[in-house]
C-alpha cells in the first residue's frame, strides 16, 4: 500500500492506493477464478480508528482513496490495513507529514 | 499466581468496556444483504432502513462522461455532522460500492475511483448524527463499460 499523508492546518490529508485486482463476480468466472476484492479497510493513527470503508467489488482496480481527518500531528504513525474476500490482509504504515 | 490471575481478568473486563464508539463495524458483517441487493433502493433500505432523504447538504462530483468505466473519479465532500457515507449505483449487477463509517469530529470529504459498467446514476447516502438521512445523485454516461475485469 502507498501512503502518503499530509498535515494541512488541522487536518490531515491521505491519499491511499492498495495494490489490488479487485476482480468482481462476472469477470471472475469468466477467468475461471474465484472473486477477490477489498472488503474492508481501516487507517489508526495513536490507536484511534480515523477511517473505516466497508467495500464492494466496484472499486477500480488498484483503487486510490483520499480521506481527510482531525486530530493527529506532524509525526505521528497512520496504520492502514485492508482485508479483502479470500482473507488476504495487507498492513502499512506511513509517517504524516 | 491467584492475584496475577485475577488481575489478567480485569485486564480481559476492561477492554471489553471500550465505549461502542470506538468499536470498528465491518458493514459486509453485519449487514450482509447490503451488498447482494440489485436496486439502490432496496440496498439503502437494508442498510438504514428508511427511503427517506433530505436532498441536500452533499457535494457530489463525478464527470458527466466517463471514458473509461473501469475508473470513474467520484468525490463527496459534506459539513453535516455524519455517522456513516454509502455510495450506491445503478449500472452493476449490485448497487453497493462502498460504505464510510464517520468518527466523532471526522470529516466527511472522500476521494475514491468505481467501476460502472453502463450508462447511470451513483447515489449518495449520508447518514446525519442527527438521525436523518440526506442524499445527492448524478447520473452520468460512460462511453467504455468497466466491470469486465
Amino acid at each position: 500500500m502507498k501512503i502518503k499523508a499530509k498535515l494541512k492546518g488541522d487536518v490531515t490529508e491521505v491519499k491511499v492506493q492498495a495494490q489490488h485486482e479487485m476482480l468482481p463476480y462476472d469477470a471472475a468466472k469468466k477467468k475461471g477464478i474465484p472473486a477477490n476484492f477489498i472488503t474492508y479497510m481501516t487507517a489508526t493513527v495513536n490507536s484511534k480508528i480515523v477511517f473505516e470503508m466497508s467495500s464492494s467489488q466496484f472499486l477500480s482496480k488498484n483503487p486510490i482513496i483520499k480521506f481527510s481527518f482531525k486530530g493527529a500531528k506532524a509525526g505521528d504513525n497512520i496504520s492502514m490495513t485492508w482485508i479483502d474476500l479470500l482473507g488476504n490482509t495487507v498492513t502499512s504504515d506511513a509517517e504524516i507529514r | 499466581m491467584q492475584r496475577r490471575k485475577f488481575l489478567s481478568l480485569g485486564a480481559i473486563a476492561a477492554a471489553a468496556m471500550v465505549p461502542a464508539s470506538l468499536v470498528a463495524e465491518d458493514f459486509r458483517a453485519t449487514k450482509p444483504d447490503v451488498w447482494t441487493s440489485h436496486t439502490v433502493d432496496d440496498s439503502i433500505k437494508k442498510l438504514y432502513g428508511s427511503n427517506t432523504f433530505i436532498a441536500e447538504g452533499i457535494k457530489l462530483t463525478a464527470p458527466d462522461v466517463a471514458s473509461n468505466g473501469g475508473a470513474i473519479p467520484v468525490d463527496v465532500s459534506s459539513d453535516i455532522p455524519a455517522k456513516s457515507v454509502a455510495i450506491f449505483q445503478d449500472a452493476n449487477p449490485e448497487s453497493a460500492v462502498a460504505v464510510f463509517t464517520v468518527r466523532e469530529g471526522g470529516i466527511v470529504d472522500y476521494s475514491l475511483k468505481i467501476k460502472m459498467r453502463t450508462s447511470g446514476t451513483i447515489t449518495v447516502v449520508l447518514e446525519g448524527r442527527d438521525g436523518k438521512l440526506y442524499s445527492a445523485t448524478k447520473t452520468l454516461d460512460v462511453a467504455l463499460g468497466g466491470c469486465e475485469g
